[in-house]
């Protein structure tokens, strides 16, 4: 017979405890003080009685009690032989392989592959392997249940092939997601394979463990308590690494000076051994436009800013390279092209443009030129035609004049292919020109009589067009006094929905839906006999607030590291379904119509969008966080609560008394020896209650004094 | 003399005495006193044994030449005639209340020790005694004598003998024969000396000692007063007993040692009752349950016939003399 609990059985010790108290009980049960013992007989000596066990049955009952219970918790069972087969633990092995880009620095990759086939090699054939790679993102090249259907001879061979097809990338290092990801893919599989529960587990990391892997993901994940990390860490021969970043500053945003040279951080690595880098643009040193490389001095471990080289051209090139450092992965810093996107602002009115008191003065000066926009208003009297094509070429158009049918008609149909108008109601006859976009018979238009001045209230902070002054800081229209306005009835015209409403609960603005697009009608101007509204801080977020509303998309940023994520903005001239993106290696990717961003940004250069009108660029370099190649002390994944084992023995004594114990616990559980003894136990204890209940009626109460 | 042993459960002559376990209750020694010998006068009028005293004889007319002293003045204001008080020896009584205080007397099993009902026994026969002009003095003992109070009937010296009464004892072990001695010593002229004690001491030298005090011609009585479970014995399960008196334990089942026990006990009492009989001592035998009105009446009994007994002596010595 075996016990689960060996150590409960030191509880039958305590049955002494029984046997103690019987012989306790005759020594201080009970004292009688008498006058006098004179005439007291002298009877047996008191050592002789003290000694004398009373109620023999009772105490052999309560020890069985005492017994059974200790018995009972130590779990008894019969045991049968255990195959050594059964006892010996497996492993259940991730082998998480670092592809980042930093593993292309010279030799790394090769000393990767030998350190994760000697891993495959050493594994036996009750282990459990699944290989894993990472960067950004984490991969599973090699399941736990691909590794087990193979043959045992076949596994290590058919994993060290499938290293052997991969390769380091472009992208930055996220080594918390990975260790999370391996540690839940373990658990997972021991969900799936719940008889392998006591089975070692470890996570082996073949990394160079530099300095700018991401861990954020592991500060909020309870690390198994069963699985070990051991880290196989790859160390290149030499060491310093130095790396590009282009700096974006409001200067570059504005562009006051299309000749300013862009700025470029430079870094070198905290374990460098060179100190001076040169870097220039690429084909800088042609005869053709010969220019000179920029010396930088940057110690180990800091950065320095500097400008880049001017071109003989004066316009920025492509590629900055750097030089002068022992691995050239980060040496390349890539910068797209800056171009101005054109705005075409159509204005339809017979102002003045130089006539402060009318509204295209406060327009053109609205739609100043910046470094990325050029905004170009034209002006066009409403009573002559308008050309379609100069209709179709307008982002936003603004009518305030009386415009005839055939300009209606046109610009009708440019609201309905999804785009906005804006009619401005500078008179009470303007009532006519909306009836006439509206398609109705009349809009009853009349001037509004104002006490003083009118405010804007009750304004649709939800709607597309004022959801920018949604925040409480911009929400304040209060200040902009309205003097004049044209009231009109919304209930005249159909599916009209008011935007913002003056105190007199008459509309302000309004929202006429037409086809896909929308009319948007403001029944005051912004010229100064009209109201303050050119004057105040929301007559510019207001105005290009309806120019994207209109349609009108801002091109995308110019800058994006490895792995992002480019949102494809399709305006107006690039709004056919023909986009396509071609990648620096030359390869071209067709993007559907219904696809917003494009995520294949794998590798550093310049990404072409190609269109049927126009093609626009964007740059994408490595993440500066990569470029931080130093090693990383072992100390902060450990700080994360990660369980490292260095020696890579993960405890195989303690695992295989754990399985042998779990072997036994399952022989005990089908025997069930405790209940018996339980039920053993409660049968002693309802006799030995029931005798000594018995006993104790049947002893004679004491009487004189006792004490 | 009486030297009837009196049974535990006594109580065929204690219908409408006082219960000792309530009487024990009232704290005041004196009051307790009062009530007993209050009591026992209203009873003894509806008696045969009205007229009794320790020392009166009699009550005679008040003739021309008797010594005025000698006036009841109390019986003078009820009958409005002159009687006196006529005396054995036409003295007044000096009586010493000799108690013992050892440690075996704190024993009691019904509430109260024996020490306490001795106590009031003395209480109650001191009243008694002062209240018909009697001297009443004190000793308590235990091997030796530790208080002592002369004599005297003075206004005040009930109640400075009531509270040297109700002192607790807190003496050693008995021994007679110290006592007893130094008392033969200390008293020059006669009187009556009752000892009330249990006497589980050593009796040896009893006889000699008492003989000491009866030949000195004091008059001796004897209160021997024994707790109702030292009689029995009836403790059931065995158990360890403590003897008060030594301080000793001794593990005793009283079922196999209460036949010797009771055997050894009535020896001793024998003895002492043969002792006090001898020497023509009033020796009383009482348990702790008995009341105290009829300790008071056999004590009276007892004093009757022991009056009887001397004129009878008297009258036979004098018819021999003549």
């Amino acid at each position: 017979m075996n016990f689960l609990y060996p150590l409960f059985l030191a509880g039958i010790v305590a049955i002494g405890i029984p046997i103690v108290l019987h012989m306790v009980r005759q020594k201080t049960r009970k004292h009688i003080t008498f006058s006098s013992l004179m005439f007291v007989p002298v009877a047996m000596s008191r050592f002789k009685n003290r000694s004398r066990i009373e109620n023999i049955l009772l105490l052999l009952l309560r020890c069985a009690i005492i017994g059974l219970l200790a018995f009972a918790f130590s779990r008894p069972f019969f045991s049968s032989p255990i195959s050594e087969k059964d006892v010996r633990p497996a492993k259940r092995t991730v082998l998480l392989i670092d592809t980042s880009a930093s593993m292309r620095r010279t030799g790394l990759w090769a000393q990767a592959v030998a350190e994760a086939q000697s891993v495959l090699q050493q594994a036996d054939r009750a282990d459990s392997v699944c290989i894993m790679s990472f960067d950004q993102d984490t991969r599973i090249v090699m399941g736990f249940e691909q590794w087990d259907r193979l043959e045992s001879a076949q596994r290590a061979s058919a994993g060290a092939e499938q290293i052997s097809e991969l390769s380091p990338g472009w992208a930055k290092t996220n080594l918390g997601h990975a260790l999370v990801a391996a540690a839940e893919a373990i658990e997972d599989d021991e969900i799936n394979d719940p008889q392998q529960s006591a089975t070692a587990r470890r996570i082996v990391l073949v990394s160079d463990m530099q300095q700018g892997s991401e861990l954020e993901s592991l500060g909020a994940y309870e690390w198994p308590r069963q699985t070990r990390l051991v880290v196989k860490s790859i160390r290149p021969g030499v060491t310093t690494n130095a790396a590009l970043q282009l700096i974006t500053d409001r200067h570059d945003l504005a562009g006051t000076d299309a000749n300013d040279r862009p700025r470029v951080r430079v870094m070198n690595s905290s374990d460098a051994a060179a100190e001076q880098f040169q870097f220039n643009w690429a084909g800088g040193m042609t005869a053709e436009a010969p220019n000179e490389p920029i010396n930088v001095y940057v110690a180990p471990g800091r950065s320095v800013v500097v400008r880049a080289p001017t071109t003989a051209n004066g316009q920025p090139g492509r590629r900055l390279i750097l030089t002068g450092d022992d691995h050239d992965f980060d040496n390349t810093l890539h910068v797209a092209p800056s171009l101005q996107q054109p705005i075409n602002i159509l204005y339809i009115g017979g102002d003045d443009p130089n006539d402060s008191k009318e509204m295209l003065f406060y327009l053109r000066q609205a739609f100043g030129a910046t470094g990325v926009l050029a905004p170009r208003v034209v002006s066009h009297p409403g009573d002559k035609d308008i050309a379609a094509a100069e209709v179709a070429k307008a982002d936003l158009i603004i009518a305030t004049d009386p415009v005839n049918q055939q300009n209606i008609a046109t610009l009708r149909r440019h609201i309905e292919s999804g785009r906005a108008l804006l009619l401005v109601m500078k008179t009470a006859g303007a009532g006519k020109m909306l009836a006439d976009f509206a398609q109705i018979d009349n809009v009853k238009a009349e001037e509004a009589e104002v006490d003083g001045y009118a405010m804007l209230d009750r304004i649709e902070f939800t709607h597309p067009l004022l959801v920018p002054f949604s925040e409480p800081g911009f929400g304040d229209f209060t200040q902009i006094h309205f003097w004049k306005y044209r009231r009109i009835d919304a209930a005249d015209l159909p599916g009209a929905r008011v935007l913002a409403r003056f105190d007199t609960d008459d509309p302000a603005l309004l929202e006429i839906p037409l086809g896909k697009g929308s009319l948007l009608v403001l029944t005051s101007g912004w010229r100064r006999a009209d109201s303050q509204l050119a004057l105040s801080s929301k007559f510019v977020p207001l105005l290009y607030s309806i120019l994207e509303f209109g349609g009108f998309h801002t091109r995308q940023q110019l800058q994006y590291f490895v792995g992002d994520s480019v949102p494809v903005l399709r305006s107006t001239a690039y709004e056919s379904a023909n986009i396509r993106i071609r990648k620096p290696d030359g390869s071209v990717i067709s993007l559907d119509p219904a696809e917003q961003t494009f995520t294949q940004t794998d590798q550093p250069g310049i990404y072409t969008i190609e269109s049927d009108t126009e093609n626009r660029f964007f740059a994408v370099n490595l993440s500066a966080q990569e470029c931080r190649t130093s090693p990383m002390p072992i100390e902060e994944i450990e700080g994360l609560g990660v369980l490292l084992d260095q020696s890579g023995d993960v405890h195989i004594g303690k695992i295989e008394k754990a399985q042998h114990h779990s072997n036994l616990a399952d022989m005990e559980y089908e025997q069930k020896l405790w209940r018996r003894l339980l039920t053993a136990l409660l049968a002693v204890a309802l006799f030995e209650t029931a005798l000594a209940g018995w006993l104790t009626r049947s002893v004679p109460a004491p009487q004189g004094e006792q004490t | 003399m009486t030297s009837k042993a009196v049974q535990p459960g006594f109580n065929s002559s204690t219908a409408g005495m006082i219960d000792p376990v309530s009487l024990m209750r009232i704290k005041s020694m004196e009051l307790r006193a009062k009530v007993i010998v209050e009591g026992f006068w209203k009873g003894i009028h509806r008696s045969p044994y009205h007229g009794f005293s320790v020392e009166f004889t009699e009550y005679r007319q008040y003739t021309a030449g008797d010594d005025p002293r000698y006036i009841d003045w109390r019986l003078y204001a009820r009958s409005d005639r002159f009687y006196i008080k006529k005396f054995e020896d036409e003295t007044n009584l000096r009586c010493h209340l000799l108690i013992d205080h050892s440690r075996s007397m704190r024993y009691g099993s019904i509430g109260y020790s024996k020490a306490q009902y001795a106590g009031t026994l003395a209480a109650t026969l001191g009243y008694f005694l002062f209240t018909q002009g009697d001297a009443v003095g004190l000793a308590t003992f235990d091997d030796q004598i530790r208080n002592y109070l002369p004599p005297r009937n003075r206004p005040n010296y009930l109640r400075r003998l009531m509270l040297a009464l109700e002192a607790l004892p807190d003496g050693q072990a008995t021994d007679l024969g110290p006592a007893l001695q130094r008392i033969a010593q200390m008293l020059t002229k006669r009187g009556m000396i009752v000892l009330i004690s249990d006497l589980l001491a050593s009796i040896d030298q009893l006889e000699s000692d008492l003989g000491c005090l009866c030949a000195c011609g004091h008059d001796v009585v004897v209160f021997n007063v024994l707790d109702p479970t030292e009689l029995s014995f009836d403790f059931g399960s065995p158990a360890l007993f403590r003897d008060i008196e030594t301080g000793r334990d001794r593990y005793v089942d009283p079922a196999s040692a209460l036949a010797d026990y009771k055997r050894k006990l009535t020896e001793h009492l024998d003895k002492v009752a043969s002792i006090c009989r001898s020497l023509g001592i009033d020796y009383h035998l009482f348990t702790t349950d008995r009341p105290f009105d009829l300790a008071l009446l056999d004590f009276l009994r007892g004093r009757i016939h022991r009056r009887k007994n001397i004129r009878r002596r008297g009258g036979s010595i004098g018819r021999m003399n003549a």
